[in-house]
Protein backbone atom coordinates (compact mmCIF):
# COMPACT_ATOMS: atom_id res chain seq x y z
CA UNK A 1 0.00 0.00 0.00
CA UNK A 2 1.47 3.37 -1.10
CA UNK A 3 1.77 5.96 2.00
CA UNK A 4 0.47 9.05 2.51
CA UNK A 5 4.24 10.66 1.36
CA UNK A 6 4.26 8.51 -1.82
CA UNK A 7 4.38 10.91 -4.70
CA UNK A 8 4.47 8.08 -6.88
CA UNK A 9 1.00 6.96 -8.49
CA UNK A 10 -0.42 4.00 -6.89
CA UNK A 11 -1.79 1.44 -8.27
CA UNK A 12 -5.43 0.31 -5.98
CA UNK A 13 -5.69 -3.39 -5.77
CA UNK A 14 -7.40 -3.67 -2.80
CA UNK A 15 -6.80 -6.51 -0.26
CA UNK A 16 -9.13 -5.81 2.60
CA UNK A 17 -11.62 -8.73 1.23
CA UNK A 18 -8.36 -10.78 2.81
CA UNK A 19 -11.15 -13.35 3.77
CA UNK A 20 -12.51 -13.87 0.53
CA UNK A 21 -10.90 -16.16 -2.08
CA UNK A 22 -11.53 -13.73 -4.58
CA UNK A 23 -9.26 -11.13 -7.14
CA UNK A 24 -9.89 -7.66 -6.58
CA UNK A 25 -11.80 -4.94 -6.50
CA UNK A 26 -9.03 -3.77 -8.25
CA UNK A 27 -9.80 -0.14 -9.72
CA UNK A 28 -10.37 0.84 -13.21
CA UNK A 29 -11.40 4.38 -13.43
CA UNK A 30 -12.42 6.81 -11.67
CA UNK A 31 -14.46 9.91 -12.89
CA UNK A 32 -14.46 12.83 -10.54
CA UNK A 33 -14.98 17.05 -11.24
CA UNK A 34 -13.42 20.19 -9.84
CA UNK A 35 -14.25 23.72 -10.59
CA UNK A 36 -11.44 25.61 -11.00
CA UNK A 37 -13.17 29.40 -10.73
CA UNK A 38 -12.07 30.81 -13.66
CA UNK A 39 -12.78 31.00 -17.57
CA UNK A 40 -10.69 29.36 -20.20
CA UNK A 41 -10.30 30.21 -24.05
CA UNK A 42 -9.94 26.60 -25.20
CA UNK A 43 -8.87 27.93 -27.96
CA UNK A 44 -5.53 28.84 -26.07
CA UNK A 45 -5.37 26.20 -24.44
CA UNK A 46 -5.40 23.95 -27.91
CA UNK A 47 -2.86 25.98 -28.77
CA UNK A 48 -0.02 26.48 -26.24
CA UNK A 49 -0.90 23.12 -24.33
CA UNK A 50 0.74 20.00 -25.14
CA UNK A 51 -1.58 16.96 -25.67
CA UNK A 52 -4.62 18.72 -26.11
CA UNK A 53 -7.53 18.01 -28.73
CA UNK A 54 -9.85 20.54 -29.15
CA UNK A 55 -13.04 19.74 -31.92
CA UNK A 56 -15.65 22.76 -31.06
CA UNK A 57 -18.18 21.27 -33.67
CA UNK A 58 -17.70 17.89 -32.05
CA UNK A 59 -17.80 18.47 -28.26
CA UNK A 60 -17.13 21.44 -26.57
CA UNK A 61 -14.32 20.90 -24.06
CA UNK A 62 -10.63 20.40 -24.68
CA UNK A 63 -9.61 17.42 -23.97
CA UNK A 64 -5.91 16.52 -22.54
CA UNK A 65 -4.35 13.88 -21.55
CA UNK A 66 -1.47 13.33 -18.75
CA UNK A 67 1.02 10.33 -18.94
CA UNK A 68 2.09 10.34 -15.27
CA UNK A 69 -0.76 9.27 -13.71
CA UNK A 70 -2.54 8.34 -16.82
CA UNK A 71 -5.01 10.45 -16.69
CA UNK A 72 -7.84 12.67 -18.79
CA UNK A 73 -9.24 16.50 -18.47
CA UNK A 74 -12.13 17.54 -19.74
CA UNK A 75 -12.03 21.19 -19.69
CA UNK A 76 -14.99 23.25 -20.20
CA UNK A 77 -15.32 27.02 -20.53
CA UNK A 78 -17.02 27.90 -17.65
CA UNK A 79 -14.11 26.62 -15.46
CA UNK A 80 -15.28 23.67 -14.51
CA UNK A 81 -13.10 20.32 -15.23
CA UNK A 82 -13.72 16.44 -15.13
CA UNK A 83 -10.74 14.07 -14.23
CA UNK A 84 -11.28 10.48 -16.06
CA UNK A 85 -9.42 7.58 -16.18
CA UNK A 86 -7.24 7.51 -12.73
CA UNK A 87 -6.81 4.07 -10.86
CA UNK A 88 -7.01 5.79 -7.23
CA UNK A 89 -8.63 8.40 -5.67
CA UNK A 90 -5.09 10.19 -4.43
CA UNK A 91 -3.85 9.84 -8.29
CA UNK A 92 -6.96 11.55 -8.96
CA UNK A 93 -6.36 14.38 -7.26
CA UNK A 94 -2.16 14.50 -8.25
CA UNK A 95 -3.43 14.27 -11.88
CA UNK A 96 -6.62 17.40 -11.34
CA UNK A 97 -3.52 19.56 -9.71
CA UNK A 98 -0.93 18.86 -12.27
CA UNK A 99 -3.63 19.72 -14.71
CA UNK A 100 -4.61 22.80 -12.63
CA UNK A 101 -0.44 23.89 -12.63
CA UNK A 102 -0.43 23.28 -16.77
CA UNK A 103 -3.24 25.88 -16.92
CA UNK A 104 -1.59 28.46 -14.69
CA UNK A 105 1.43 27.72 -17.00
CA UNK A 106 -0.23 28.70 -19.61
CA UNK A 107 -1.58 31.73 -18.37
CA UNK A 108 -4.72 31.17 -16.71
CA UNK A 109 -5.38 31.44 -12.82
CA UNK A 110 -7.01 28.24 -11.77
CA UNK A 111 -7.83 27.66 -8.01
CA UNK A 112 -8.98 24.21 -7.06
CA UNK A 113 -12.61 24.40 -5.34
CA UNK A 114 -14.91 21.05 -4.57
CA UNK A 115 -13.10 18.47 -5.91
CA UNK A 116 -15.66 15.36 -5.97
CA UNK A 117 -15.37 11.77 -7.01
CA UNK A 118 -18.22 11.29 -8.98
CA UNK A 119 -18.28 7.46 -9.95
CA UNK A 120 -15.44 4.34 -9.59
CA UNK A 121 -15.35 1.56 -11.16
CA UNK A 122 -13.80 -1.25 -10.01
CA UNK A 123 -13.59 -5.21 -11.33
CA UNK A 124 -13.92 -8.12 -9.05
CA UNK A 125 -13.23 -12.01 -9.84
CA UNK A 126 -15.14 -14.00 -7.88
CA UNK A 127 -13.14 -17.43 -8.94
CA UNK A 128 -16.40 -19.23 -9.71
CA UNK A 129 -18.79 -19.84 -12.05
CA UNK A 130 -22.61 -18.92 -11.29
CA UNK A 131 -25.82 -19.78 -12.76
CA UNK A 132 -27.55 -16.26 -13.73
CA UNK A 133 -31.21 -17.68 -13.34
CA UNK A 134 -30.63 -18.78 -10.09
CA UNK A 135 -29.85 -15.51 -9.04
CA UNK A 136 -32.13 -13.33 -11.14
CA UNK A 137 -34.68 -16.11 -9.38
CA UNK A 138 -33.41 -16.22 -5.74
CA UNK A 139 -33.31 -12.22 -5.75
CA UNK A 140 -35.66 -10.90 -7.91
CA UNK A 141 -36.01 -7.80 -6.57
CA UNK A 142 -32.21 -6.84 -6.78
CA UNK A 143 -31.89 -8.16 -9.86
CA UNK A 144 -32.49 -7.10 -13.76
CA UNK A 145 -31.49 -9.52 -16.38
CA UNK A 146 -32.05 -10.12 -19.83
CA UNK A 147 -29.65 -12.14 -21.72
CA UNK A 148 -30.78 -11.36 -25.42
CA UNK A 149 -30.09 -7.70 -24.36
CA UNK A 150 -26.53 -8.24 -22.72
CA UNK A 151 -24.49 -11.26 -21.03
CA UNK A 152 -24.65 -10.15 -17.47
CA UNK A 153 -27.12 -9.35 -15.06
CA UNK A 154 -27.38 -6.00 -13.30
CA UNK A 155 -27.64 -6.20 -9.52
CA UNK A 156 -28.65 -3.15 -7.55
CA UNK A 157 -27.66 -2.75 -4.00
CA UNK A 158 -30.76 -2.03 -1.57
CA UNK A 159 -31.03 1.79 -2.04
CA UNK A 160 -27.48 2.28 -3.00
CA UNK A 161 -26.42 4.07 -6.44
CA UNK A 162 -24.21 1.04 -6.69
CA UNK A 163 -24.66 -1.82 -9.09
CA UNK A 164 -22.65 -4.51 -9.88
CA UNK A 165 -22.29 -6.40 -13.74
CA UNK A 166 -22.61 -10.32 -12.71
CA UNK A 167 -21.13 -12.36 -15.29
CA UNK A 168 -21.29 -15.99 -15.51
CA UNK A 169 -17.60 -16.55 -15.63
CA UNK A 170 -18.10 -15.45 -11.93
CA UNK A 171 -16.52 -11.94 -13.00
CA UNK A 172 -18.34 -8.90 -11.32
CA UNK A 173 -17.66 -4.94 -12.44
CA UNK A 174 -19.04 -2.78 -9.60
CA UNK A 175 -20.19 0.62 -10.50
CA UNK A 176 -21.48 3.82 -9.16
CA UNK A 177 -19.85 3.73 -5.88
CA UNK A 178 -18.49 7.04 -5.12
CA UNK A 179 -15.73 6.16 -2.23
CA UNK A 180 -13.19 2.90 -2.40
CA UNK A 181 -14.41 1.67 0.88
CA UNK A 182 -18.18 1.24 -0.56
CA UNK A 183 -16.26 -1.13 -3.32
CA UNK A 184 -15.02 -3.53 -0.14
CA UNK A 185 -18.59 -3.64 1.52
CA UNK A 186 -20.60 -4.30 -2.46
CA UNK A 187 -18.44 -7.37 -2.65
CA UNK A 188 -18.56 -8.40 0.97
CA UNK A 189 -22.48 -8.27 0.46
CA UNK A 190 -22.83 -10.08 -2.49
CA UNK A 191 -20.28 -12.62 -2.27
CA UNK A 192 -22.34 -15.19 -0.10
CA UNK A 193 -25.12 -14.16 -2.70
CA UNK A 194 -23.14 -15.61 -5.31
CA UNK A 195 -21.85 -18.50 -3.87
CA UNK A 196 -25.61 -19.53 -3.31
CA UNK A 197 -25.72 -19.91 -6.90
CA UNK A 198 -22.20 -21.03 -7.81
CA UNK A 199 -21.96 -24.29 -10.16
CA UNK A 200 -20.00 -27.04 -8.42
CA UNK A 201 -18.16 -29.35 -10.77
CA UNK A 202 -18.52 -33.04 -9.81
CA UNK A 203 -15.56 -34.79 -10.32
CA UNK A 204 -15.84 -38.83 -10.60
CA UNK B 1 -16.51 31.23 -67.42
CA UNK B 2 -16.80 28.50 -64.54
CA UNK B 3 -15.05 30.63 -61.68
CA UNK B 4 -12.95 28.05 -59.87
CA UNK B 5 -13.76 29.04 -56.17
CA UNK B 6 -11.27 26.31 -54.21
CA UNK B 7 -10.08 27.37 -50.60
CA UNK B 8 -6.89 25.59 -50.66
CA UNK B 9 -4.53 25.11 -47.73
CA UNK B 10 -0.92 27.48 -48.05
CA UNK B 11 0.60 24.35 -45.60
CA UNK B 12 3.02 23.71 -48.49
CA UNK B 13 4.65 27.04 -48.69
CA UNK B 14 7.08 26.04 -46.72
CA UNK B 15 8.12 23.38 -48.48
CA UNK B 16 11.73 23.55 -50.06
CA UNK B 17 9.55 24.06 -53.66
CA UNK B 18 7.73 26.23 -52.14
CA UNK B 19 10.18 29.04 -51.12
CA UNK B 20 11.87 28.38 -54.33
CA UNK B 21 8.92 29.60 -55.83
CA UNK B 22 8.42 32.47 -53.40
CA UNK B 23 11.93 33.82 -53.44
CA UNK B 24 11.60 33.39 -57.32
CA UNK B 25 8.88 35.75 -57.45
CA UNK B 26 10.52 37.92 -54.68
CA UNK B 27 13.32 38.31 -57.09
CA UNK B 28 10.97 39.48 -60.05
CA UNK B 29 8.75 41.92 -58.42
CA UNK B 30 11.93 43.96 -57.12
CA UNK B 31 13.14 44.01 -60.85
CA UNK B 32 9.73 45.09 -61.35
CA UNK B 33 9.22 42.16 -64.32
CA UNK B 34 5.80 41.16 -62.56
CA UNK B 35 3.21 43.07 -60.41
CA UNK B 36 2.69 41.76 -57.01
CA UNK B 37 -0.78 40.72 -57.08
CA UNK B 38 0.57 38.63 -60.10
CA UNK B 39 2.75 36.75 -57.70
CA UNK B 40 0.11 36.02 -55.36
CA UNK B 41 -2.07 34.51 -57.86
CA UNK B 42 0.95 32.29 -58.76
CA UNK B 43 1.35 31.22 -55.20
CA UNK B 44 -2.97 30.25 -55.14
CA UNK B 45 -2.13 28.19 -58.18
CA UNK B 46 0.91 26.89 -56.65
CA UNK B 47 -1.35 25.71 -53.23
CA UNK B 48 -3.53 24.28 -55.70
CA UNK B 49 -1.51 22.34 -58.03
CA UNK B 50 1.04 20.89 -55.27
CA UNK B 51 -1.95 19.16 -53.31
CA UNK B 52 -3.36 17.92 -56.69
CA UNK B 53 -0.41 16.62 -57.58
CA UNK B 54 0.96 15.07 -54.79
CA UNK B 55 -2.92 13.24 -54.26
CA UNK B 56 -2.78 12.35 -58.17
CA UNK B 57 0.67 11.82 -59.28
CA UNK B 58 2.39 10.45 -56.16
CA UNK B 59 2.25 6.81 -55.87
CA UNK B 60 5.50 6.36 -53.52
CA UNK B 61 4.74 4.73 -49.98
CA UNK B 62 6.66 4.94 -46.92
CA UNK B 63 6.37 3.69 -43.19
CA UNK B 64 7.76 4.78 -40.13
CA UNK B 65 7.48 3.69 -36.24
CA UNK B 66 8.08 5.95 -33.16
CA UNK B 67 7.77 7.53 -29.94
CA UNK B 68 4.64 9.96 -29.77
CA UNK B 69 6.05 12.74 -27.79
CA UNK B 70 3.20 15.46 -27.94
CA UNK B 71 -0.05 15.73 -30.15
CA UNK B 72 -2.21 18.64 -30.83
CA UNK B 73 -5.70 18.86 -32.55
CA UNK B 74 -6.54 22.90 -33.07
CA UNK B 75 -8.98 23.95 -35.47
CA UNK B 76 -8.88 20.85 -37.41
CA UNK B 77 -5.29 20.41 -38.04
CA UNK B 78 -3.04 17.57 -36.08
CA UNK B 79 0.28 18.52 -35.17
CA UNK B 80 2.61 15.57 -34.04
CA UNK B 81 6.11 15.49 -32.77
CA UNK B 82 7.35 12.22 -32.67
CA UNK B 83 10.87 11.14 -31.47
CA UNK B 84 13.06 8.38 -32.27
CA UNK B 85 12.00 7.39 -35.51
CA UNK B 86 12.82 4.52 -38.12
CA UNK B 87 11.67 4.89 -41.51
CA UNK B 88 11.21 2.37 -44.22
CA UNK B 89 10.69 3.67 -48.25
CA UNK B 90 9.52 1.66 -51.11
CA UNK B 91 13.28 0.63 -52.08
CA UNK B 92 13.80 -0.90 -48.75
CA UNK B 93 16.15 1.63 -48.00
CA UNK B 94 16.17 2.56 -44.41
CA UNK B 95 17.12 5.64 -41.98
CA UNK B 96 16.67 7.28 -38.41
CA UNK B 97 15.72 10.71 -37.12
CA UNK B 98 15.93 11.66 -33.65
CA UNK B 99 12.29 14.01 -33.77
CA UNK B 100 10.28 14.98 -36.78
CA UNK B 101 7.14 17.17 -36.60
CA UNK B 102 4.41 16.34 -38.97
CA UNK B 103 1.71 19.10 -39.46
CA UNK B 104 -1.28 17.26 -41.23
CA UNK B 105 -4.92 19.33 -42.61
CA UNK B 106 -8.23 17.55 -43.41
CA UNK B 107 -8.11 16.07 -46.87
CA UNK B 108 -10.26 17.31 -49.50
CA UNK B 109 -12.96 15.55 -50.17
CA UNK B 110 -12.14 13.99 -54.28
CA UNK B 111 -15.40 15.93 -56.50
CA UNK B 112 -17.61 13.78 -58.34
Amino acid sequence: MASPNDRTSSVSTRNSSRALPIDGPKITNIVCGVNLNCRFELKTIALYGRNVTYYPKKFNAAIIRMREPKATALVFQTGKMQVLGAKSVDDAKLAARKFARMLQKMGFSPRMEGFNVQNIVAVVDTKMIIRLEKLHHDHYVYSRWEPELFPGLVYRFHESKVKALVFTTGKVVLLGSKQEEQLDECIKLLYPVLNECRVIEQNK
Amino acid sequence: MAQQNQMSYELYRSTSVGIALADTLDDLISSRRIEPQLAMKIMGTFDESIAKVLNDKVKARMSFKGHLDTYRFCDEVWTFVIKDIHFKMENSSTFDAEKIKIVACLAKEKAA
